[in-house]
């Protein structure tokens, strides 16, 4: 009960910082992207329900999410040292905890929701009448992208604070884009394997599919991807709690 | 009570090698006692009190904050320790009484606890003019205040405060002294460290001379500093007698 209060009370101080005029603005902006995407494809070419489904996925649960959370996952404990607020954190029985979790709820809670709100923008700029059931299967992508994706960023955010923006896009590409993308056990602990996944079935895709792209697809139930994603997720934030438990800053490396 | 046991602080410079922030450390700070860890910049007091504070975990050596164990029992020191450091570090959007409430809760205290902490340090630490002013709108003063109340706010019976004074006017700086007298009254153990000599040369019960990571002179009020400016040319003779400055 203890712990949760901390928590709590770190994601609600996370959701006011981001709640200042230069981040919303921020968030509107990259909100708007992908319907202003959508607009300009729509001038060029027809869309059709399948286009419009990839053209969402780049843009929604893997672009927006991913730039949300670089903004809002990644400077957890750089913030803290930068603002000389990470000693007042780290000196409570259970700060440290309660800082990554409460910014990693607060990370998901407003990325989610940017990304939502861009779903909704995009839905409406693609004007297909079809298009209504695309709007709760990508709510539970966007959903599950920042869930995994929080978490996955909480590592280099812990592990190397000053360099965390640099060291997730990196991981980004290597892990969630490269190892994602092979055809082998790595790809199973990449949450672009079971987004991917979760949207060739929920599409329908599966037959249409060449032989060679279904390597890169995963075939077992949509649940299995959502337990897999958390699972994931729950590995990532507790070696990451680990991690920022034993991490120390001789006062040199502040600010 | 707080006892400091030979305590050692490496860290690796960036050309590999080590260097001694603290060299076995060793001094102690009784109930209703305030002690100065006294000494230059880069002496190691920073050092010190972040390692009292488990911010830094020790090489060698230990120190015991109200009996709990920097090394063994980290956590036992954080509840019974409070703690500010030489920067503010007080978010700008946040109200004093918000900042007292936040710190509250990241610390486990119930509903109840905390509005009755954050109403008594308002009140005590003069804040009750500004409690709803949102910190980046507050003097220095106020939000050095504000940060010593973050520091008392689970009701520590011991204190580690690092420059409390920094950044702080002459009054400001004599409020704050005159609150650290209050704390103590109440048997509060207090270790407070600072650079500027004459501001607490009547203030502290014990002073810990520091340089260089080493201890070099320690002794009671009455011992350094019997005459006032005499702590200063005490200073100046056990730091030069070490070997520096």
């Amino acid at each position: 009960m203890n712990a949760l209060r901390g928590i709590i009370a770190v994601a609600g101080f996370q959701i006011r910082r981001l709640l200042a005029p230069q981040r919303i603005a921020l968030a509107l902006v990259g909100a708007a992207f992908p319907a202003a995407v959508i607009l300009a494809v729509r001038r060029v070419a027809d869309l059709n329900l399948d286009v419009l489904a990839l053209l969402l996925y780049a843009l929604v649960p893997e672009a927006v999410c991913m730039l949300g959370l670089l903004v809002t996952m990644c400077p957890v404990v750089a913030d803290e040292l930068e603002r000389g607020t990470w000693q007042h954190v780290a000196v409570r029985p259970g700060g440290r905890r309660s800082l990554l979790l409460g910014t990693f709820l607060a990370a998901v809670a407003w990325s989610s929701l940017v990304a939502l709100l861009a779903l909704a923008l995009a839905l409406a700029a693609a004007g297909l009448p079809d298009s209504g059931p695309l709007a709760p299967m990508f709510a539970v992508l966007v959903l599950v992208s920042c869930v995994g994706r929080a978490a996955l960023f909480s590592l280099p955010a812990v592990i190397v604070p000053k360099r965390a923006l640099v060291a997730s896009v990196a991981v980004a590409f290597v892990v969630e884009y490269l190892a994602g993308f092979l055809p082998a056990v790595i790809n199973q602990l990449t949450v672009s394997l079971r987004l991917r996944s979760l949207l060739v079935r929920w599409m329908g895709w599966e037959r249409k599919l060449p032989p060679e792209l279904s390597l890169i697809i995963d075939t077992q139930p949509p649940w299995v991807q959502i337990v897999a994603v958390v699972a994931l997720a729950s590995v990532f934030l507790f070696a990451a709690s680990i991690i920022l438990a034993g991490r120390q800053f001789p006062p040199a490396e502040e600010s | 009570m707080i006892e400091v046991d030979q305590l050692v602080k490496q860290f690796r410079a960036a050309d590999g090698s080590l260097v001694e922030a603290v060299d076995g450390v060793s001094f102690s700070v009784a109930p209703s006692e305030i002690v100065g860890l006294l000494g230059a910049n880069g002496a190691g007091k920073t050092t010190t009190m972040r390692l009292l504070a488990t911010l830094l975990s020790p090489t060698s050596g230990t120190a015991r904050i109200a009996g709990h164990d920097i090394v063994t029992d980290p956590l036992g020191v954080r509840r019974h320790l409070g703690y500010l450091s030489a920067t503010t570090g007080v978010p700008d959007r946040l109200t004093p009484r918000e900042v007292l409430e936040f710190a509250g809760r990241l610390h486990g205290l119930d509903r109840a606890a905390i509005a009755d902490r954050t109403a008594t340090l308002l009140h005590t630490l003069g804040l009750e003019s500004c409690e709803s002013r949102p910190c980046g709108r507050l003097s220095s003063g106020q939000r050095q205040r504000v940060s010593l109340g973050r520091a008392l706010v689970h009701n520590p019976p011991a204190l580690v405060l690092d420059e409390p004074t920094n950044a702080l006017d002459v009054v400001g700086a004599r409020d704050l002294l005159n609150l650290l007298d209050t704390l103590r009254d109440a048997g509060r153990t207090i270790l407070v460290s600072t650079h500027r000599l004459h501001e607490i040369e009547r203030r502290c019960d014990r002073f810990v001379v520091i340089h260089a990571g080493r201890v070099v002179a320690q002794g009671t009020q009455r011992e350094m500093a019997a005459e006032p400016g005499s702590l200063e040319r005490a200073f100046f003779a056990a730091v030069e007698g070490s070997g520096g400055a």
